[in-house]
């Protein structure tokens, strides 16, 4: 076959676009397919049949103790994806602003090692630092305060939350924050801004779009997480992963961890779908 | 003036406080490892590295080491391939449904590993696959492949757009022009992105204890330790796990860093 | 006579539904110096792209030595490319990248240094022959990529825009390098360029491309003194260009009516009609001035609005009182007999023989 420059269909350009369409087909796209049917799936003596059933669907969907659990998980996802989004603030305003070009790479060279490192063993190093014989109670007593009961707690949840999801908001926080046109910032403070009225009006306007894609990134990772309401919430109320992981593990009622699971990404979506919306939404009287 | 040098004192110290919260459970578990009481606080036991010896001396601890290192080597080897396969199709050709070819690669991260633990699970029951190490590998490629599609295609983005021609143009045939162009350009995000790839894999724990049955990695073995109670052996593994990541990661974004300086300079 | 080392037949190449280049009918002969020339966006790059391989043509073919390449693929084609961007291969050495294409031929390892080393040499880069690229100047780096195609051996060389990249002084100096290398070798050399003082400087032919089409080909005096439209009058820049009626048409000369006089043009090969509209070149380096009113013949009378100086050359620009710009391109020692200043009023004249009648397109 004669080469045509630009040509898209020959051997070579196959060898490089199929294997990624063959194997998500089959790993990644088949995987979540099959989640979908087999929540139609039905359960008889610990066995999994094939069916086209709604009873995994009505079974979950009408249990007070899923709906407390989802409604658990969206409002504590929501609080750490706001808890995340202030701590992270001042801290990518002084990169963004304060710091130079250097001190702000290092930063983000050092905040990327976590997101990279077993968060298992940083949430069982905070179980010990937050126990109550722990490192924290034992330096509040020397200041004759506590012991508290921090873990089993929402805040103990909230702490593993912050650690898996601190250093991807600083990041995305900063790296918007960063790319926004200084000119812009100093033309406001000459004109009289004062500085949190900067902050209000023109930095957070001029970063929307980054820090609503931080706030997804956010959320997504809270909502998902069984670790740390496993680990440091006690998962007294279980929440949405907790349960697919009860479900999955005793007695093989993967359909109706399938139907917890779908819900979830539906949630996902939902937010996701809104959370882009308003990220490139015009903003009021321009055109 | 001085509420401004004031400003940048406070702003000085939250972020140091931010980074402080950040290590402290890296750092905390390391020096856990070394101590002596069963349940640490301040002050400190005496140093001991009987937690060290412990698991070393323990047979399923090596066998999971084992494990992971197969794991995470593969995996990196097969996400390398198939995020290099979809970073060079995006940087040269246009096709219709390029947007869902690319949202293919790009969407798993976006799915909490939990779901995608089930998911797996179920399927590679279904096919007959469950339960083995390559299951773990196959399920970690799909995880893994967008963060070295990412760090490739970065890096094609900093290639002279005639390059390529200029390569055809001296004779070299498409596939000559991969081996004597393309690949040698990308080699420094390639050998970043087999190391990146490899971190992620090492520590990934949910799909791993999902579907690796029998065969556990070093997360699953943690995992595992940490559901029966308080064991600083956990921290012994961890300070280990940590380190080898971290050595990754740091490789990872030196391959990616250096590079990037060799371009400012040119 | 056999035919000619390339032939564009009738080519055209779109885009989608934009056309890049139309009607493209020319060739190029064997030995020649050709430059192609035009402003950003007129298919200039195209063309020579379309020659390489790089671009298939969606109409027409291109003929090498008289067999269709229109299929062929590029790294099957003789006609290495020199890049505006250079291309070269930055992960390589100075040496590396001129054994690049012998290597992608098979030639042997020994052979490849002993030619590419032999090339760097005659560019006279050999003591850089094992260094990165980075760290080599953009003259080195010109160099280099010189070398890289050449090493091939080839018929004929593309270049496009290769010295844009450059400093003004080291321009000059790759101009002689390379029509020297021009001569030497006895190689077609096809030059696509934006400037016209790099094309006019270094090619035997110039074609003039506006639009996606050809707009003239000739020698660059024939361009130069006889546009051959407005487009390419303008283009050229150092034209002076009227325009008016024709008031009364002779044998060989016709009065052109314009609002900053009536003058005398010979009509050449161009049709005119009278009471038709006309347009008419002088070029700049042609019209005098003087202080006095001329007896006779075409002249103007001007106000001098400012100076230009390049190098011993100077270009002065005029106006007449209707608005009609003019400018005047004449020796730095001529133009201090005068002591012009900005303001001053002076007469422009020329001969007859010098206007040059434009075809109306």
């Amino acid at each position: 076959m004669p080469f045509k420059p630009g040509r898209n269909v020959n051997l070579y350009a196959l060898t490089w676009r199929l294997p990624i369409i063959f194997w998500q087909f089959v790993f990644f796209v088949g995987p979540v397919l099959f989640m979908v049917a087999m929540s139609f799936f039905l359960v008889k003596n610990y066995r999994m049949t094939e069916a086209f059933e709604f009873v995994n669907w009505s079974r979950m969907l009408s249990r007070g103790y899923f709906w407390d659990s989802y409604w658990y998980t969206v409002i504590i996802a929501s609080v750490s994806t706001v808890c995340a989004m202030c701590i992270a603030f001042p801290a990518a305003f002084a990169l963004a602003f304060r710091a130079s070009e250097s001190t702000r790479r290092w930063a983000i060279f050092l905040l990327i090692i976590p997101f990279f490192t077993s968060y298992l063993v940083r949430t069982f190093s905070w179980f010990v630092i937050l126990s109550e014989s722990g490192v924290v109670n034992a330096m509040l007593a020397t200041i004759g305060l506590g012991p508290y009961t921090m873990l089993n707690t929402n805040f103990g949840t909230l702490v593993g939350y912050m650690t898996l999801t601190l250093p991807l908001v600083v990041i995305l926080q900063t790296v918007t924050m960063a790319n926004i046109d200084k000119t812009l910032v100093e033309a406001a403070r000459n004109l009289g801004c004062s500085a949190f009225r900067t902050i209000w009006q023109v930095i957070i306007p001029l970063s929307k779009t980054g820090l609503i894609i931080a706030a997804i990134f956010c959320f997504i990772l809270s909502f998902g997480d069984f670790v740390a309401p496993f680990y440091l919430g006690g998962s007294q109320e279980p929440t949405l992963p907790i349960l697919i992981l009860d479900t999955t593990k005793s007695g093989q009622q993967w359909p109706r961890a399938a139907v917890v699971a779908i819900m979830m990404m539906l949630t996902l979506f939902a937010i996701a779908f809104i959370g882009i919306a308003l990220a490139y939404r015009k903003p009021k009287g321009a055109k | 003036m001085n509420t401004n040098r004031a400003l940048n004192v406070i702003l000085g110290i939250y972020v140091a406080l931010i980074f402080a919260f950040v290590f402290a459970p890296i750092i905390f578990s390391m020096i856990f490892s070394f101590n002596s009481q069963r349940f640490p606080t301040i002050p400190l036991g005496s140093f001991t590295t009987e937690w060290y010896a412990k698991i070393l001396a323990d047979p399923d601890v090596w066998e999971a080491a084992l494990n992971s290192l197969i794991v995470s080597t593969c995996t990196a080897l097969i996400a390398t391939f198939l995020g290099f396969c979809t970073a060079y199709s995006d940087f040269r050709y246009n096709f219709r449904l390029k947007g869902p070819y690319l949202a293919l690669i790009l969407l798993p991260p976006t799915i909490p590993l939990i779901i995608m633990a089930l998911a797996m699970l179920a399927w590679f029951s279904r096919i007959g696959m469950s339960g083995q190490l390559y299951s773990v590998i196959i399920a970690h490629s799909v995880l893994t492949a967008p963060f070295a599609m990412a760090v490739i295609r970065l890096r094609l983005n900093q290639m002279d757009p005639d390059l390529e021609s200029a390569a055809w143009n001296l004779g070299g045939s498409e596939w000559q022009t991969m081996r004597h162009v393309i690949i040698p350009f990308c080699k420094p995000a390639i050998a970043s992105a087999l190391f990146l790839t490899a971190a992620v894999s090492f520590d990934e724990f949910a799909v791993s204890w999902f579907v690796s049955g029998l065969n556990k990695t070093l997360p699953v073995i943690i995992l595992e330790i940490v559901q029966g109670n308080i064991d600083p052996q956990v921290n012994a593994i961890g300070t280990f796990v940590f380190l080898i990541s971290m050595t990754l990661v740091v490789l990872a974004q030196i391959f990616f860093a250096s590079r990037q300086l060799k371009s400012i300079r040119t | 006579m056999s035919e000619p080392l390339v032939v564009f037949d009738k080519v055209e190449k779109k885009f989608g539904s934009f056309v890049a280049v139309k009607q493209l009918d020319f060739e190029i002969r064997e030995g020649e110096f050709l430059a192609i020339m035009g402003p950003s966006g007129c298919g200039k790059t195209t063309t020579l792209r379309m020659l390489a391989g790089l671009e298939a043509p969606s109409v027409g073919e291109i003929r090498l030595q008289g067999q269709v390449m229109n299929n062929v693929a590029p790294h099957q084609r003789d006609t290495p490319l020199v890049w505006q961007s250079l291309a070269l291969f930055p992960f390589l050495t100075a040496r590396q990248n001129v054994e690049f294409g012998l290597k992608m031929r098979g030639v042997d390892a020994a052979e490849r240094k002993e030619r590419a080393l032999r090339w760097l040499d005659k560019m006279g880069i050999l003591e850089f022959a094992d260094r990165n690229i980075s760290t080599l100047s953009g003259g080195q780096k010109q160099r280099v990529a010189l070398a890289r195609s050449l090493v091939m051996e080839p018929q004929i060389l593309l270049l496009d825009e290769p010295l844009s990249a450059l400093d003004a002084h080291l321009v000059i100096r790759m101009q002689a390098v390379l029509t020297d290398l021009q001569r030497e070798l006895g190689i077609t050399f096809v030059y696509v360029t934006h400037s016209q003082s790099e094309a006019f400087a270094m090619a035997d032919r110039v074609i003039i491309m506006g639009k996606g089409e050809i707009a003239q080909i000739g020698t660059p005096k024939d361009i130069y003194r006889a546009p051959a439209n407005q487009f390419v009058a303008e283009f050229v820049g150092r034209n002076n260009i009227l325009s008016g009626r024709v008031a009364a048409l002779s044998a060989d000369s016709a009065r052109i009516t314009t609002p900053s006089g009536d003058f005398t043009v010979p009509t050449n090969d161009v049709s005119l009609t009278e009471g038709h509209n006309a347009s008419f070149v002088i070029s700049a380096d042609l019209v005098h001035i003087s202080l006095a009113e001329p007896e006779s013949g075409n002249r103007a009378f001007c106000r001098l609005i400012s100076e230009e100086f390049v190098g011993s050359m100077v270009t002065l620009f005029l106006e007449d009182r209707h608005g009609q710009e003019f400018k005047v391109q004449m020796q730095e020692r001529e133009l201090s007999r005068f002591d012009l200043h900005s303001g001053d009023e002076i007469w422009l004249s020329w001969d007859t023989a010098s206007a040059h009648v434009l075809n109306e397109t």
